[in-house]
């Protein structure tokens, strides 16, 4: 056991609220569960190092100044975090009608009944800091859209972290049958902060889901996470992550088919700069049959940094006429960047239609030279040429102002990449 | 308007250049024939800037600028231009975001002001036109799929495009059919204004019939071994480069 699990577990024993019961059960299961090092599978390629002995603050109250990212056209409803702390109120926010937002933190009964059919539901115990977000995020949102109610308004859940504090907060979302949401998990900040956030999704049958989750922390950052998922019969869901590299930064998706007919598309792009560390887990589980699985995540490393894919797709004896994809693209810009990429294919039933792949590139110096020699920067035909399998994620993303947003964005950061 | 004086030039370590002058004035046409392996494409490579192809001394002097100081970028931006022996395919790149991007590039470096999109479609659809390439080529990725001619008169599209002053073209003349061939020379004789001057680096006289040089080079072995006028290339169409070695020794 390191020195910051220990204060957790420290910390957690003192909490008293109506999660206590669960809290108390994570708490047991962290007692027992062993630090992760190089040798524990899931931690294989991200090290856990810079964790282990750190002790920062926890904020007591939030911050005045608690602005979220402006996204033009977006027109979404935000609920805002600062340091774990919220800074919305959300009792004062105008909701259209099938569409409730309730703090975790002062939940009436009637709440933290519904809330705990979420709570813990999708999300598999595994998890080491999953367990940690269990005993630990006394914040976060319970999210309910009515059995079909089509929400217009895009749901923007922002989590802000500062330098030197640490911070857990959670996302339960529950979408009634036929309902649609657009739902989006947006986490930044610059400095030293430690944070962790997990969001728990139940998908009604023919609802659909539209999400996003941004983990754009700076390179000092230490930010582990994930977005779970459980899909309804005939659901759907169009998920996009974005991540940009911190000291540390883990995220995982899971998706579970519990119902047939279910159709997941999952998008992950990163770009990672200077010593920048992206690590994507995803678990895909088909345990009924007719379900289809598209994920496509693609990425650019530069300098020394590092990205991890390992993605999974587990279709189960029962499975039968499942479709899945799995594709991980990668760009290397430099000698120094690495890409540890494990895109696997577990199958126990015979009639399913599979196919899965990883691609690492590098730059291709002779095309480069031949843009060059007709007045091209470098700069400019290095996002010629290298910019379009992500920019193509970028456009797939179904909410057209946050791709005018994120764009740009992602252009400028590949720009300021180091190449050599 | 492009003074070489002793350059030598290696790739790999191995000398390739080894003590090469060559002026070149405005509006001339100097025309390099040899043997092959002797250095020609090499000569096109290190004045564009190659990485690998290391001039190891020498000067160019290119419009008053130290050549061999730029990158290979500002060298095009600054005027020189080499249509390429083997143009690369580069697939995920349409000829015409590349067009684009490179005809604005020139421009701006020029001062001149950015065409509007009309302007631009206007002037690459008569290019394409001028070097009889459908005009459908523009939204294929660069060189992607195209015939060896096609990607020969595709080079001479930019060239037409981007008004460089020095024009280098690497064997345009290679692989081409006998119409393709007039319509590459018709494209390089329509720039030749009395200022643009090119180097235009041929095994065969038949280019030379449609683009009157006004100078012959022999480059041989990594140096200019005889220069002379448009008869000279008529000499080796006739009796091939035999005579080099006996020239070689003589010089020994
Ligand atoms: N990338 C390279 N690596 C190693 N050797 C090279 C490379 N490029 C060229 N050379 C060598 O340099 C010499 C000159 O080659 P270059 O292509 O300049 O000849 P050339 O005169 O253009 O010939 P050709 O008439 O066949 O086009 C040759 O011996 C060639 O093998
Ligand atoms: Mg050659």
């Amino acid at each position: 056991m390191s020195q910051w699990l220990a204060n957790v577990i420290d910390r957690a024993s003192s909490v008293n609220d109506w999660l206590s019961p669960v809290r108390q059960e994570a708490l047991t299961r962290l007692k027992s569960t062993s630090w992760p090092t190089r040798r524990t599978e899931e931690w294989r390629y991200t090290s856990l190092h810079a964790l282990a002995n750190l002790t920062l603050n926890e904020a007591t109250n939030s911050k005045a100044l608690a602005e979220a990212p402006v996204v033009s056209n977006l027109n979404s409803i935000d609920i805002v975090f600062v340091d774990g702390v919220p800074a919305t109120d959300l009792t004062a926010l105008n909701l259209p009608a099938g569409l409730t937002i309730h703090s975790l933190a002062n939940a009436s009964e009637a709440i933290q009944q519904q809330a705990s059919k979420v709570f813990n539901q999708v999300k598999p115990d595994a998890h080491l800091f999953g367990l940690v977000n269990d005993a630990l995020a006394l914040q976060g949102v319970f999210i309910n859209v009515a059995a079909g109610v089509q929400l217009e308004q895009p749901i923007r859940v922002v989590n802000l972290v500062s330098a030197g504090i640490e911070s857990h907060n959670r996302v339960l979302v529950n979408l009634g049958a036929n309902a649609q949401a657009t739902i989006i998990e947006h986490g930044a900040g610059q400095g030293n902060s430690m944070n962790t956030a997990f969001a728990e999704y139940v998908i009604g049958t023919e609802a659909k889901l539209e999400h996003y989750r941004f983990a754009l922390h700076g390179e000092e950052a230490i930010h582990i996470g994930g977005c779970h998922f459980k899909m309804g019969e005939s659901s759907r869901l169009n998920s996009t992550i974005v991540g940009y590299g911190s000291q540390i930064s883990r995220i995982d998706t899971d998706v579970v088919h519990a119902a047939e007919h279910a159709l997941a598309k999952m998008n992950c792009i990163y770009l990672l700069g200077p010593k920048e560390h992206f690590d994507l887990h995803s678990l895909i589980e088909h345990v009924v049959p007719n379900g289809t699985t598209e994920q496509n995540a693609r990425g650019i490393v530069g300098d020394k940094a590092r990205a991890v894919f390992s993605g999974r797709i587990l279709i189960h004896r029962d499975a039968q006429k499942t479709l899945a994809e799995l594709h991980n693209r990668n760009l290397l810009m430099s000698r120094g960047a690495q890409i540890s990429t494990t895109p696997a294919l577990e199958i126990y039933a015979d009639d399913v239609q599979c196919a899965h792949g990883a691609t690492i590139a590098e730059i291709a110096e002779e095309d480069l030279y031949y843009l060059q020699a007709r007045g091209i920067s470098r700069k400019q035909a290095l996002i010629m040429l290298n910019f379009g399998f992500i920019q193509e994620l970028v456009s797939q993303m179904p909410n057209k102002a946050l791709a005018a947003w994120l764009e740009p964005l992602l252009r400028e950061r590949f720009a300021t990449m180091e190449s050599e | 308007m492009l003074s070489i004086k002793n350059l030598h030039a290696s790739i790999e370590g191995k000398e390739i250049l080894k003590g090469l002058n060559l002026n070149v004035k405005p509006g001339e046409v100097h025309a390099i024939m040899g043997p092959n392996g002797a250095g020609k494409s090499t000569l096109g490579y290190v004045l564009s800037g190659r990485e690998e192809y290391e001039a190891t001394s020498g000067k160019v002097e290119f419009e008053q600028r130290d050549l061999l100081e730029l990158e290979v970028d500002e060298r095009a931006r600054a005027g020189l231009f080499l249509a390429f022996q083997y143009p690369v395919e580069i697939p995920g790149v349409s000829n015409m975001e590349f067009l684009k991007e490179s005809v604005s590039a020139a421009r701006k470096e020029r001062g001149q002001e950015q065409l509007t999109a009309a302007e631009f479609l206007k002037a690459a659809r008569a290019a394409c036109e001028q070097v009889n390439l459908p005009v459908e080529f523009l939204r294929r990725g660069v060189n992607e799929g195209f015939s060896g001619g096609e990607k020969k008169r595709n080079e001479i599209m930019q060239m037409i495009m981007l008004e460089p002053t020095l024009c280098i073209l690497d064997e345009s003349d290679s692989g081409l059919d006998i119409d393709a061939l007039k319509v590459v020379a018709d494209g390089v004789n329509s720039q030749r204004d009395g200022k643009r001057s090119f180097i235009v680096i041929t095994h065969y006289q038949r280019l030379l019939d449609f683009i009157q040089p006004d100078f012959v080079h022999i480059l041989a072995d990594g140096k200019i071994a005889k220069s002379g006028g448009p008869e000279l290339a008529k000499e080796v169409e006739a009796s091939g480069y035999a005579w080099l070695e006996n020239h070689e020794e003589a010089n020994a």
